[in-house]
């Protein structure tokens, strides 16, 4: 790391100053709006905390807002709706987040092999392009995505009809399963890469132009394929890339909320695209029941916790490589 | 950074099977190549085209049977119907959201990218705890602290106010996380020689490091931009009044319970959408660059 | 690549201080925090002293303009008053009142729906009615019992009605489909089944796809109203025998759901894959001419021809049968005015409200704007009134053999998630009857437990 070699007397005296100065209002500022709610967000977790209950003690705690041990926790196992309604959102983000992984890295590592293949005027072209979506704000998105699964005079339908099928009532259609996974899912799928899938392509993309193209002469010259090239020379030479796509591609998948909050209308149909985020948006500000969605929130990042560290530990050993 | 410009090798351009470059085998790899990035890019490109084009249709026209593609008639219907709908002040809604978008851009900007130089150039007790706590709020979802953080501003007494949008956002983690991979890479004899001139800490800051920062700046600032133009979940907590509503939540005004009529819904999209695709396209280079800058430093 | 090309840093330090000083004073001057009551006027100063209340609704624009009127007028009447009329989108509207309500910086008034107020006053939200400006006694013999009964909570008076809340008794009916398909206009349906007759020679397909739903009832609201007077009607009761958790397995609301289920999957009158609430709603189309009959209030009519004006059909909205010897149904209160008990012009509000709701001309006014059921006696009595809505005739006629759905405790949950959603999806097909009614069932009471405690 470089850093200013420390000098001694006033100068050092300064230098500590100047860094006292500026950083602890930022970091005391930040850490208000992030620690602060953290610890209150776990806090309440012990709570049957509603705001629209009038507590009695410290931040409206007690009183009718008691003390309830770890019940909030136990209660996402209960045979209860509650903890019923908490599983199948659990469940549909695992299905939603494990699928959409590979699905990304299906499509969008090959699109950006092929992009960084062709001519460079013609190649900012396509990127500037792949990123559109990405820009884009989610709710339009969803609206727009919405018009194009309509059952009866969207876009996609409408082309099916053309060639001869059958429509799909793509968002309600609680039936129908692809590979045993519902159809509203796989629409949710495809809308979020299509908005998504930019940015992996970019960052692929300039993983790949890091490698060096002696790695790729010498192969040819050894009599190398397309593919053998691609397997021996690149994906080793893109591990560390991959790996961080991957650890991102996951993240931001958990988090995903619009596109189910508005495109499948609050998870339908028959809760089948019901994810967390959902279930602790509607839990909290809906039905007002904080304390349960903070332990629901507290799961969430539990969960998102273990497996970032998981990939990171990967990543660490990719770096090192 | 070797994103940009590279000149492209010659090998990279034959996807083609054969390693010496018959033409014929060329050309044919290059068709497969641009027939498969062709159709990326019309899936891309269609959803954007439907929704321009449903919003030139009438209401009748698009629940025609059988629809039509192409608008049979153009009609700036939907667009005059938003205009002129007197409970949706537009104007209202895009200086909301410039003004929350542009405060919290230049907050952030500044703390960033003052606090990511202390981390990068100075030493101090504990700045590797501080630092690691900053990578450790990093990794909190938003999700998870949105219902206290709402608390919190119930307690400040902001909820409902573009002021509640815009204080939990004047910092971020990520920001100061790369200003701090973005100014380590300035030689720190730049700055010694400063000293030695008699700068004061603050002038390093201003006269050596900022004018060295302009791209990360760009990118950092089009990044945060992009997010906070975008925001839907948190001002739909936290903004309850008409006139503090922002751009996302006006999108689902016309897509409610009772009745989504499309050609309003994406004549809105379009009116929301239409700044952002235009700072994009000014923009690109940086956010492109900023990319690949946070994913591989 | 370099810096020069995109900012200088003289340009980023003045553009960060104007911007973060300008953003802030914009902000702020948009951010005063507003607590219910505005701008305080000082209490002994008289009624001289401007006094400015914030009122909400939702978005429907026949409602919003009806209310805009009304808002307009009083303020003209009364030049001391001021009041701020704001709109939310429907879906948005619950969580703003209640995240709202939790920040005590909800709207003085608000126009709520009736069906809502008992949750709300049993949780200490909103003010019960001032004595002076009207009394639970006289309230009871202004207004239908069924609407009122919403506001009235432990012998208290929450606010007033304007609407009687139902979706019983009547259909639209597209008259241009009846006649190309040589069904008899004005219908007489003597039972359900002959409506099902009709509504079969209206259906339409292109392939397997249904173009036109001969009878949609698969709606938000329409499925609940039509479950609860099948309940009704087939001599069931919904409300288990503590008179506070539901009933949803007996075998009379087992028979209504079974019924739905045999017009959606065997007579095929309405395909619920594509014909359910989220998309192609009965209320849309209608007006969009793929619906010969269809199962929704009257209050869809000003909506639906302000949004489809080229909407050419002619139509009607006639009476439809029912189950047994006599109608028995259950209404939605309906919407009306409460008050904020944060409002630090409590008594202005009540007098504005009662302007809205107990003065004839006006509650008559809005009724006629929003195409609704008048709560107010007086006004659905006033054989006039058809004169200007012409189509609420089926509808008024059976206002007295309506009640009051009854506390359930969070309406919309077991309206919209209960209910609706789970027949939607039992006519899809994706749970038997028999599983549907247990999962109401379980669904409905633990809401109701989970209420109970606090």
């Amino acid at each position: 790391m470089a850093v200013a070699t420390p000098k001694k007397g006033s100068l050092f005296r300064r230098q500590h100053l100047f860094a006292g100065v500026t950083l602890t209002p930022i970091m005391v500022y930040m850490m208000f709006f992030t620690m602060v709610p953290m610890v209150w967000g776990i806090l309440i977790t012990f709570f049957r905390y509603s705001p629209t209950r009038a507590g009695e003690g410290f931040l409206g705690l007690g009183g009718a807002n008691p003390f309830v041990g770890i019940n909030n926790y136990l209660d996402l196992f209960a045979n209860t709706p509650t903890g019923q309604l908490f599983r199948i959102s659990l469940k549909n983000t695992l299905i939603f987040s494990l699928l959409y992984l590979p699905l990304n890295l299906i499509v969008t590592l090959p699109l950006a092999v092929l992009i960084e293949s062709v001519s460079s005027r013609i190649k900012s072209f396509f990127r500037t392009i792949y990123f559109l979506p990405t820009v884009t704000s989610a709710v339009a998105v969803s609206l727009v995505w919405g018009v194009i699964y309509h059952p009866t005079f969207g876009l996609l339908n409408l082309g099916l009809r053309a060639l001869g099928f059958n429509g799909f009532a793509w968002l309600s259609d609680p039936n129908t399963r692809v590979l045993g996974i519902p159809l509203p899912m796989i629409c949710v799928l495809i809308t979020y890469l299509w908005s998504d899938m930019g940015y992996n392509i970019v960052i692929f993309m300039a993983g790949l132009q890091g490698i060096p193209d002696v790695y790729h002469e010498a192969a040819v010259v050894d009599g190398a394929n397309a593919w053998q090239r691609f397997r021996y020379i690149t994906l080793p030479l893109l591990r560390s890339t991959l790996t961080f796509v991957m650890v991102m591609t996951m993240l931001s998948s958990w988090q995903v909320f619009v596109l189910f909050f508005v495109m499948t209308n609050r998870g339908g149909p028959a809760n089948l695209t019901r994810v967390l985020v959902l279930h602790i948006y509607e839990t909290a500000f809906r039905y007002q029941e904080m304390g349960l969605a903070a332990t629901v929130a507290m799961v969430l990042f539990l969960i998102i916790m273990i497996t970032t560290l998981i990939q990171l530990k990967l990543l660490r050993k990719d770096w090192e490589y | 950074m070797a994103v940009l410009g590279k000149p492209q090798t010659l090998l990279k351009e034959t996807t083609g099977t054969a390693p010496a470059k018959t033409g014929l085998h060329v050309t044919l790899g290059q068709v497969l190549v641009y027939l498969v990035l062709t159709v990326g890019i019309i899936y891309t490109l269609i959803p954007f085209l439907w929704m321009l084009g449903t919003s030139f249709k009438s209401a009748t026209e698009i629940v025609r049977m059988p629809p039509t593609i192409i608008p049979e008639k153009f009609t700036l219907n939907s667009y005059l119907t938003i205009f002129n709908d007197p409970r949706v002040p537009l104007g209202r809604f895009y200086m909301n959201s410039v003004i929350v978008t542009f405060s919290i851009v230049t907050m952030v900007l500044f703390t960033s990218s003052l606090a990511g130089f202390v981390f990068a150039k100075y030493q101090f007790f504990g700045k590797n705890v501080l630092f690691t706590l900053i990578l450790a709020t990093m990794m909190i979802p938003f999700q998870v602290t949105m219902i206290p953080l709402y608390l919190v501003l119930v307690r400040l007494g902001i909820t409902d106010s573009l002021l509640g949008l815009i204080v939990p956002g004047a910092t971020s983690a990520f920001g100061i996380f790369m200003m701090r991979q973005f100014i380590e890479g300035i030689p720190s004899e730049l700055i010694d020689a400063a000293r030695i001139d008699g700068a004061s800490e603050f002038g390093i800051y201003y006269r050596i490091i900022l004018p060295q920062m302009g791209s990360a700046l760009a990118t950092l600032g089009i990044f945060q931009f992009m997010g906070t133009w975008n925001d839907y979940l948190w001002p739909l907590i936290v903004i309850t009044t008409t006139e503090k509503r922002t751009l996302p939540i006006m999108l689902t005004w016309y897509n409610s319970q009772h009745g989504s009529r499309a050609d309003l819904t994406m004549a809105a999209s379009v009116l929301v959408i239409l700044p952002i695709v235009v700072i994009y396209f000014f923009f690109q280079r940086w956010i492109v660059r900023g990319i690949a800058l946070t994913g591989f430093k | 690549m370099s810096a020069q090309k995109s900012m200088s840093r003289r340009d980023f330090l003045r553009v960060a201080a104007l911007s973060t000083v300008g953003g802030a004073l914009a902000a702020c001057q948009t951010a005063t925090p507003a607590p219910a009551g505005g701008e305080q006027p000082k209490p002994d100063a008289g009624s001289k002293e401007k006094i400015t209340l914030r009122m909400w609704s939702h978005q429907n624009p026949s409602f919003v303009g009806a209310n805009e009127k009304l808002v307009a007028r009083y303020m003209e009447l009364n030049s001391n008053i001021e009041i701020k009329y704001e709109n939310f989108p429907y879906n948005d509207f619950i969580t703003n009142i209640q995240t709202s309500m939790a920040a005590k910086n909800e709207a003085d008034i608000i126009e709520m729906f009736g069906s809502w107020v008992q949750s709300y006053a049993k949780g200490g939200t909103l003010a019960p009615v001032d004595e002076g400006v009207l009394t639970l006694g006289k309230a009871r013999e202004l207004f239908y019992a069924a609407p009122l009964d919403g506001y009235v909570w432990e012998g208290k008076l929450y606010g007033m009605p304007n609407e009687y809340n139902l979706e019983n008794g009547a259909v639209l009916v597209n008259k241009r489909m009846f006649s190309e398909a040589g069904v008899k206009d004005p219908p007489d349906w003597p039972s359900w089944d002959a409506l099902v007759a009709d509504a079969k020679k209206m259906t339409k397909f292109d392939g397997p796809t249904m173009t036109v739903a001969g009878f949609h009832f698969v709606n938000g609201d329409g499925l609940g109203f039509l479950f609860w007077e099948g309940v009704l009607e087939k001599g069931g009761e919904y409300f288990a025998n503590d008179g506070v958790h539901l009933n949803l397995t007996s075998p009379q609301a087992k028979e209504t759901v079974q019924w739905m289920y045999d017009m959606a999957v065997k007579d095929k009158v309405v395909d619920p894959m594509t014909f359910n609430p989220n998309s192609n709603w009965v209320g849309e189309s209608f007006f969009q001419g793929l619906v010969a009959i269809g199962f929704i209030g009257p209050w869809i009519v000003p909506e639906g021809r302000r949004n489809y004006p080229d909407f050419a059909d002619p139509w009607g909205y006639v009476s439809c049968p029912h189950f047994g010897s006599e109608r028995k149904f259950a209404a939605d209160s309906g919407w009306g005015k409460v008050v904020s008990p944060n409002s630090k012009a409590i008594d202005e509000c009540w007098k504005f409200a009662a302007f809205c709701t107990m003065d004839k001309a006006n509650a008559r006014q809005w009724n006629v704007a929003t195409g609704t059921i008048p709560a107010l006696i007086e006004v659905a009595e006033d054989p006039t009134l058809l004169q200007d809505i012409d189509w609420i005739g089926p509808s008024l006629k059976v206002l007295p053999q309506g009640r009051y759905v009854g506390f359930l405790q969070d309406r919309d949950y077991i309206w919209y998630t209960v209910l609706a959603t789970r027949i939607t999806e039992c006519l899809q097909g994706a749970r038997s009857v028999d599983e549907t009614m247990q999962l109401m069932n379980n669904e409905a009471n633990a809401m109701i437990d989970q209420k109970l405690q606090g």
